[in-house]
């Protein structure tokens, strides 16, 4: 599928769309398609439209957190304070207002408030005492997991109505949760790209050094990318305490690899710079598509397992592979070098 | 022990009321057998504490020792699923000079080296529930075990009412490999015969008990299956949420076999007018397994009469075709995550798992 994928970029990039795609893109566009077409032979319930709409929430959950770690790693950090964060909004999302509608919208602030104060913590914490990331941000989860706990004691509570409507409702046959992540998606991808302080912020993460010597504020950047984060994973475990009717109060527990996950399938260096939303957006789809297949195959877990890590082994190994390719024909990174 | 038989919603929170009240009353007036002259001190070691169902049994521990006024000293340790962090509290309580420890060993025969080394150190070492490997007089004083073989029959034989020919099952549980499942798949297969088929992997579907992952699961089965006749679930509340799945592509929610839950009851309560197949069957979900323990690590720590019972046995408790033991209960005005099967007051679960 990926024998030849200089000519595939060229075309799409002379045909339909104006913009050079990024090599990313591409490859994970491939991946899920090849992915898909798996699915429709070998297990054509996991793309049936019930079993689609029932994953759908799930995969959005992943995405608004990918796109969370995406900020932080695009600065070449690790933000190991998502699981506390997605669980603390969780945990407040449903205790605070125990099953009163009317007390939603102040569960939802008192949660973005929480994921604000977080977020400037570990930004100060790295940016400004230049703590590393990895250190700074463990701190931090064990904070909000005591927050998580203070909050509910570890016991889950049931959801209210209102938020299981919001978040976990469909409209026009399309769950919600998607709509919030395709939100997201477009927000994060339009500043990153398009807004001057969303080129700075790549800027900085790619080189920091030269960002101060550019005179931009490297601190502010830095820090801003763990405090939208935290809004990001806030977003999520607000979603999630609306798609499960009683979530636990350890629900972000199982999203930081994923999470890391799609940021490298996505195509984003562990090491900063450039960042690729969308494709870790599809990413997230990939992955929570990977694990439906595995499930629909109706194969013992062991195998399920074995399963998923080959799969990501794949779209992780197409990467490498492409990249030493394209280091052996030209020294750059862009595909559109290698147009002539 | 007796177990409290109630037959209306209503008339749960006063009988439990005064049946916790006339335990208190008891516990002062009169001493258990059980608990015997000589003072010691008890400790209760979770592997893991968080969730509302270890608080409620928990609670429930502390209940029982409460009844004996021979027990000085009462401690609590979480393991929080931690297993190094397990065994230090298991070594940490006997180094304390504690001398009856009742551990809930979630991390199997892991924690097997630490409960025989408290042992041969000449403590009263009770392990229930999960089993640890070992044996009693070797390795720990005695193991209180919980049949989950018996909630497979007993849940075998609700099916075969309500699915006489036969017909397709689910069957959900926790953790990989877990014993419990293994068991109770065990005593569903001793009771349904070839042709009940089970259309889950062997031997059943993984949800870690986590309502999320069980979501995920019941969705792609729902979507692989046209029919499903039964589903079974030894955890129920964590179904609760994953259950609309089935409105959503179209189909009735099926019958239901599990452990009981007041967020299950209410949620089959709002339902089962909408969904003409979804029949609910639950056995206790357990929480009283900790006090058979509690009271044989008092036992004999204490110089008590042993209690007859070795093994913990869940009994049926509601039936929504029947009715018997119990119709489903639910307790709109109580938080979902309590369990009305506990001998536990309502109300002082309520207490336990509210912070």
């Amino acid at each position: 599928m990926i024998q030849n994928p200089t000519s595939i970029v060229i075309n799409n990039r002379q045909g339909l769309l104006s913009m050079p795609l990024a090599r990313s893109f591409v490859t994970v566009v491939l991946s899920t398609l090849l992915l898909l077409i798996i699915c429709a032979i070998l297990a054509p319930s996991s793309i049936s439209f019930g079993a689609l709409k029932g994953s759908l929430p799930f995969a959005a959950i992943i995405a608004i957190v990918g796109l969370g770690q995406l900020l932080v790693v695009q600065h070449g950090g690790f933000d190991l304070s998502l699981p506390g964060s997605v669980s603390l909004a969780v945990v407040v999302s449903t205790h605070y207002p125990q099953q009163n509608d009317a007390l939603l919208y102040q569960a939802v602030l008192l949660a973005i408030a929480f994921a604000l104060v977080a977020g400037f913590i570990n930004g100060l914490l790295v940016s400004v005492f230049r703590l590393n990331a990895i250190i700074a941000t463990i701190g931090v989860n064990a904070l909000l997991y005591a927050g998580v706990f203070a909050t509910s004691g570890g016991v889950p509570s049931i959801t209210t109505n209102l938020l299981a409507e919001i978040a976990g409702g469909e409209s026009l046959g399309i769950p919600n949760a998607v709509f919030f992540a395709i939100a997201a998606t477009a927000l994060v991808s339009f500043t990153l790209k398009k807004t001057v302080a969303g080129r700075r912020f790549e800027t900085i993460g790619a080189s920091p050094l030269a960002g101060r010597a550019a005179g931009l504020n490297v601190r502010v950047h830095q820090m801003m990318a763990y405090v939208f984060a935290q809004l990001l994973y806030c977003m999520a475990g607000i979603l999630i305490a609306g798609i499960t009717r009683e979530p636990t109060a350890f629900q972000g527990d199982s999203l930081l690899l994923p999470s890391v996950a799609v940021v490298v399938l996505g195509g984003t260096s562990l090491l900063g710079g450039r960042g690729f939303p969308i494709s870790t957006v599809i990413a997230a789809f990939f992955l929570n598509q990977l694990s439906q297949f595995a499930l629909s195959v109706g194969v013992p877990y062991s195998a399920q397992t074995i399963i998923q890590a080959l799969a990501l082994g794949f779209g992780i190994g197409v990467y490498s592979l492409r990249w030493t390719v394209n280091l052996k024909k030209t020294t750059g990174t862009k595909i559109v070098e290698e147009r002539k | 022990m007796k177990r409290l038989k109630l037959t209306r919603p209503l008339t749960i929170s006063v009988g439990a009321l005064v049946a916790a009240l006339g335990c208190a009353d008891f516990a002062k007036a009169e001493t258990p057998s059980w608990c015997g002259p000589k003072k010691a001190s008890l400790a209760l070691l979770d592997g893991y504490g968080g969730n509302s169902w270890r608080q409620v049994t928990t609670a429930s521990g502390k209940q029982v020792v409460d009844q004996c006024p021979s027990i000085t000293k009462y401690e609590y340790a979480d393991g929080q699923g931690d297993t190094q962090k397990a065994i230090s509290d298991i070594k940490g309580m006997a180094a304390k000079g504690i001398d009856a420890l009742v551990v809930f060993g979630d991390a199997g025969p892991a924690v097997l080296p630490a409960i025989t080394s408290v042992y041969k150190s000449g403590k009263v070492i009770v392990p229930y529930r999960v089993a640890v490997g070992g044996k009693e007089g070797t390795n720990y004083s005695k193991f209180i075990g919980s049949s989950f073989e018996n909630d497979g029959v007993t849940w075998g034989k609700w099916i075969k009412t309500v699915l006489p020919k036969g017909g397709k099952l689910l069957f959900l549980s926790g953790p990989a490999g877990n014993s419990q499942g293994l068991d109770e798949l065990k005593g569903l297969k001793s009771v349904l015969g070839s042709e009940y088929v089970f259309v889950n992997p062997q031997p059943f579907d993984v949800t870690n008990w986590d309502p999320a992952l069980t979501q995920k699961v019941l969705t792609a089965e729902i979507a692989k299956n046209d029919k499903i006749d039964v589903i079974i679930s030894d955890f129920g509340p964590s179904l609760v949420g994953a259950l609309p799945a089935f409105t959503k592509q179209g189909k009735s929610i099926p019958a239901i076999a599990t452990s009981d839950g007041n967020s299950l009851g209410c949620f089959w309560q709002e339902n089962q007018a909408k969904n003409p197949d979804f029949k609910l069957f639950t056995v206790a979900t357990g929480n009283d397994n900790v006090r058979l323990a509690v009271q044989w690590a008092i036992a004999l720590a204490t110089g008590g009469e042993k209690p007859k019972e070795e093994i913990f046995k869940a009994d049926a408790f509601e039936d929504s075709v029947s009715g018997k033991p119990n119709p489903v209960q639910c307790r709109k005005d109580l938080p979902g995550a309590i369990y009305l099967s506990s001998k536990l007051s309502p109300e002082d679960q309520v207490k336990a798992t509210s912070r």
